[in-house]
């Protein structure tokens, strides 16, 4: 499903250059569960935007889904993102404006699908996340978690092939944690989704099939379960 | 906290969005220099025009035959009446010890043609002497109509710089002929260049002696007498002597219209005022826009700046220091701007005045201060709401809001 | 996306800050309102002033003596060397085509009747000028039809003349003095009001062979011809020049026609309903502003929201046609509140207050709508632009 090869990643901090990603070589098969983890500065949250198509890398080549992506232009991107990959951010990014509904909406609006298609797919992925009764409540009449199981069914309303995890409970209580890693759990487990979490819980990152441990830039780990 | 220091603040808080400061400036000068700019071209239209009108020589009556009694309507402008305005009542009416000159005209339209053959259709002027010092016309060549019996109908005449243009090119015209229907008359005087003058183009106009352009038209009555009158005090007593000699020599009957040039200049000076009011009012109206748009930036900046509000209230600022830290900054905006209209209203101003240097342009001293004191007033008025809404936010829940 | 999202989600961002989208719409909207407002009453101007001169006949040519390719006056108009005389006028009245043909002096004498005296203009003219200046005869008789250049002493006044010297007493038949000399009354016109400034109503009309003895003076100031309906207007003119020209051996009259002399008039008054309008525009300029500054700022607010749109496949395109919409809808709401208000304020006025010269000046009104719409977009575009450019990564960290 995703496939790096040789991934660099350089920034520029002031005079230094920082090597982010500093050469990794990665295949994660579809349907797999692999948590990414390490220190501060180990460059996971960079590999996450480079393996989201979000970041570019200064070398090598990735290829999603047997597609080589790398020279994509940036709305060839977008739709890719659009259509196969799904996000779940620490902090949410919920439009406040718009009700639980209307966010989880969204992407089927950008992909243009005609609107009683869209409302049966939303209700049903508020449904199946227990939020039908808060599909009418803005972001900020609703609980962490209820903002959390928002944020899961928009990234899943597409129905994607990869679903990227960014610190997914770490502005969660832990109960609400705990039903959230359920949830997106059971979208691997059941659906078969391709599942990336980056964190640095390492007890959430101990129950994925696969982990990898970054230091440096460059994979430190890969162990499998 | 000390006046200063509120300022300093605000003036911090004004250079940190400098993008939107700028829009605010460019949108507050927008209005400040419109109305510089329009109440510069009313005011400079209408001291254009009155100075026209003064230009015709202070202590000026007119004489015009024919009255009408309907009261407001236009005076007899046009046409003609059954006894008319003669040479005889000019000359009766320059006796009067109220009258330093009298410059009798008649007036009509002739073509103009040289022996060369080439015609021009001109305005043709009789008038006497005296003409030339109460419209103050100047020669570029030769002399004006000659001083004398105005009832001699001399064959002479006077042209205008257009005349000379367009039939003389390049030659000396004093001493050629020059046909007016089919009369013959020697020129003996070029003007110099009068420009347009209320709306008399001295420059496209043959003078005659009146006396010739009675002959001319076939006509004795006169279109209007020209009065400078001795002193410009008694213009009431003027105006009834004139007017007692003209009933007298028409068998008692006042026929005839009296207009001072005061009246003119002061109804046209009215009028052109209240334009250059009225296009620096609609001027003004964007400067409400930008006293608007001067609010609604305040009122995101509170909005934004709610952290920043609870934690000087939590720090024990009043609530009349928050709101008049807000309403300094509005009041630095909506000067800042104020300060940008003026200076590109006066440069526009300046500019204009190195185009057409002949204008009487400037920029109403009133203009500028109410333009001023407008935006200022805006500013402080739209950023009352704002200032009043930080002041009454509540420190605990200020803070708690990211 | 399509295109009723897009506007549908452009107008939940406009709805969700209330006030600060009022106060940037009610800054168009005064802008729109005042162009709207300001180019009404230059509407309304031109429509008084075109009523005051297409108050009189239909398919009239005027020829006027000198000749002058402006608007303005003639001075020969005053005296000329060869003037229009009322031969020249009964002879084009022989022309083909020609239903009608007024020459016209005008004067202004005393007119007395039995001690009571008034001054008011007299016009000399001929049996048909009701039909060249649309008036009608209230009792009597107008001036009797037949050659130009024989008058009978009779005399026919205007409706205020009637009042000032008979009061309630009948005129008809009564002996008037129009400058020493005797007129009997034939009959009385209605009353025909102002016009600029002119009281036709405080007039006395005179066959125009009497004017011209009166008065003495040969030259018309006007000959006004009535044509048919259906003749060729060019071809008209063309004879009425040529026949001038044969007369006078030379081309020395200005022949006007009403709709060339109404099209001049028009085209002035537009010029200067544009120019208000134009003044008016500048508020809206300042309203631009206003637009820019507000996306600007939202722009810079909703960063984090463009990033979550990019992350989960929103294409520039998007990005772009969000905030443009947003600033169209802006632009356009203000526009549309301040045609409405304005367009009541007009119509209310009008209905109130008739004779104020106001009339909605709906051309205008719909520019406004449109340029109210172009500022939105024209406004928009350097702050959509910025959105869209953002990289959504730069963006989604911009919490």
């Amino acid at each position: 499903m995703i496939h790096l090869e040789g991934i660099r990643r350089d920034f520029r901090l002031g005079e230094q250059t920082v090597h982010a990603l500093a050469g990794i070589d990665l295949d994660i098969a579809a349907g797999e569960y692999v948590s990414i983890m390490g220190p501060s500065g180990s460059g996971k949250s960079t590999l996450l935007n480079v393996v989201a198509l979000l970041d570019r890398p200064d070398a090598g080549s990735y290829a999603f889904d047997g597609v080589d992506v790398t020279a994509f232009d940036d709305d060839a991107l977008a739709r890719v993102r659009r259509e196969n990959i799904g996000f779940v951010f620490q902090f949410f990014h919920l439009i406040p404006r718009l009700t639980a509904f209307q966010n989880v909406e969204v992407p089927l609006v950008l992909a243009s699908v005609p609107v009683a298609e869209r409302r049966e797919r939303v209700n049903e992925a508020l449904a199946s996340l227990d939020l039908s009764s808060r599909a009418h409540h803005r972001p900020n009449e609703l609980s962490g978690g209820q903002r959390q199981r928002v944020a899961i069914a928009r990234a899943t309303i597409m129905r994607p092939k990869v679903l990227l995890a960014d610190e997914p409970t770490g502005n969660l209580d832990s109960v609400s944690g705990r039903q959230v890693i359920e949830i997106i759990e059971n979208l691997n487990a059941a659906n078969g989704v391709t599942l990336i979490v980056v964190t640095h819980d390492s007890a959430m990152g101990s129950r994925a099939s696969r982990q990898l441990r970054l230091v440096d830039g460059r994979i430190d780990s890969d162990q499998r379960r | 906290m000390k006046m200063a220091d509120s300022t300093l603040l605000a003036w911090q808080a004004v250079i940190a969005h400098k993008f939107r400061t700028l829009l605010i400036l460019l949108a507050m000068g927008i209005g400040v220099a419109a109305v510089i700019l329009l109440t510069t071209l009313g005011e400079t239209g209408r001291a254009y025009i009155t100075g026209q009108f003064s230009s015709l020589g202070t202590n000026l009556l007119i004489v015009l035959p024919g009255r009408n009694e309907t009261t407001g309507g236009a005076p007899p402008l046009l046409g003609t009446t059954p006894r008319d305005l003669t040479l005889g009542d000019a000359l009766a009416v320059a006796r009067s010890p109220y009258v330093e000159r009298l410059a009798p005209i008649i007036i009509g339209g002739a073509s103009a043609a040289t022996d060369q053959g080439l015609v021009r259709d001109t305005t043709v002027l009789g008038t006497t002497a005296e003409m030339a010092h109460v419209r103050s016309l100047n020669l570029s060549r030769g002399r004006f109509l000659p001083a004398g019996d105005p009832y001699s109908a001399e064959p002479v005449c006077v042209i205008g710089i257009t005349i000379l243009n367009e039939l003389f090119r390049g030659q000396d015209p004093v001493g050629q002929r020059l046909q007016l229907g089919d009369r013959k008359y020697r020129i003996i005087g070029v003007l110099s260049d009068e420009g347009v003058s209320v709306g008399i183009d001295f420059n496209d106009m043959v003078l005659l002696p009146v006396a010739a352009a009675q002959q001319l038209f076939n006509r004795e009555g006169l279109f209007r007498m020209m009065i400078e009158m001795r002193s410009a005090g008694n213009t009431e007593d003027a105006i009834a002597d004139v007017r007692r000699i003209i009933t007298d020599r028409h068998e008692g009957e006042d026929d005839v219209t009296i207009i001072t040039q005061d009246s003119l200049v002061s109804t046209f000076d009215r009028i052109l005022s209240a334009v250059t009011y009225g296009i620096g009012g609609i001027g003004a109206i964007s400067l409400v826009v930008a006293g608007i748009l001067i609010m609604n930036v305040m009122l995101v900046s509170v909005t934004q700046r709610t952290a920043e509000v609870g934690l000087l209230k939590a720090l024990g600022s009043s609530s009349r220091n928050i709101e008049r830290l807000f309403l300094i900054e509005a009041i630095i905006l909506s000067c800042s701007g104020a300060i940008v209209g003026v200076s590109v209203g006066l440069f526009t101003v300046w500019l204009m005045r190195g185009m057409w240097p002949t204008l009487p342009i400037h920029a109403p001293v009133w203009a500028l201060v109410a333009a001023v004191a407008v935006a200022i007033t805006t500013g402080l008025a739209f950023g009352t709401l704002p200032a009043r809404r930080a002041a009454r936010l509540d420190p605990v829940q200020a803070l708690s809001r990211r | 996306m399509k295109a009723g999202d897009l506007i549908g989600f452009a107008g939940g961002a406009i709805s969700a800050h209330r006030l600060r989208s009022g106060l940037t719409i009610l800054g168009i909207t005064v802008g729109i309102a005042s162009v709207v407002l300001l180019t009404s009453i230059g509407e309304g101007v031109r429509q008084f002033v075109m009523s005051e001169f297409t108050q009189f006949g239909t398919n009239i040519i005027a020829v006027v003596p000198g000749k002058s390719n402006t608007f303005g006056t003639s001075a020969a108009t005053i005296n000329t060397v060869r003037p229009l005389t009322i031969d020249d006028a009964q002879s084009l009245r022989r022309l083909p085509n020609v239903l009608a043909v007024v020459p016209t002096i005008q004067g202004n004498a005393n007119v007395e009747f039995e001690g009571r005296q008034r001054r008011a203009m007299v016009f000399g003219v001929t049996h048909d000028m009701p039909v060249v200046w649309k008036m009608d005869v209230r009792s009597g008789q107008f001036l009797p039809d037949g050659d130009f250049t024989t008058g009978r002493s009779v005399a026919v006044l205007g409706a205020k003349m009637r009042e000032e010297l008979f009061g309630a007493d009948n005129p008809l038949g009564a002996r008037i003095r129009v400058g020493g000399e005797r007129f009997q009354v034939l009959g009385v016109m209605e009353s025909k009001g102002q016009m600029l400034g002119f009281d036709l109503d405080d007039t006395l009309f005179l066959p125009v062979a009497k004017a011209v003895e009166l008065f003495d003076q040969e030259g018309m100031m006007e000959i006004d011809i009535v044509y048919a309906a259906d003749a060729d207007v060019a071809q008209i003119v063309d004879t009425v020049k040529r026949r001038m020209m044969q007369r006078h051996g030379a081309e020395d009259v200005t022949i006007t026609t009403q709709d060339e002399m109404l099209e001049v008039l028009n085209s002035v008054l537009n010029v200067l309903t544009l120019g208000i309008g134009a003044l008016g525009g500048i508020s809206l300029l300042v309203g631009a502003v206003g637009i820019l500054t507000i996306m600007t700022i939202a722009v810079t607010e909703r960063t984090a929201e463009i990033g979550l749109l990019r992350a989960i496949g929103a294409r520039r395109a998007h990005i772009l046609g969000l905030f443009l919409a947003e600033a169209v809808g802006l632009g356009a709401l203000g526009g549309i509140i301040g045609c409405i208000g304005a367009v009541g304020v007009v119509e209310a006025i009008a209905f109130l207050v008739p004779a104020m010269p106001v009339r909605t000046a709906w051309i205008y009104v719909l520019a406004s709508l449109l340029l109210a719409t172009l500022i939105g977009l024209a406004s928009g575009i350097a702050p959509a632009l910025r959105a869209a450019r953002m990289l959504p990564l730069e963006a989604l960290r911009a919490e």
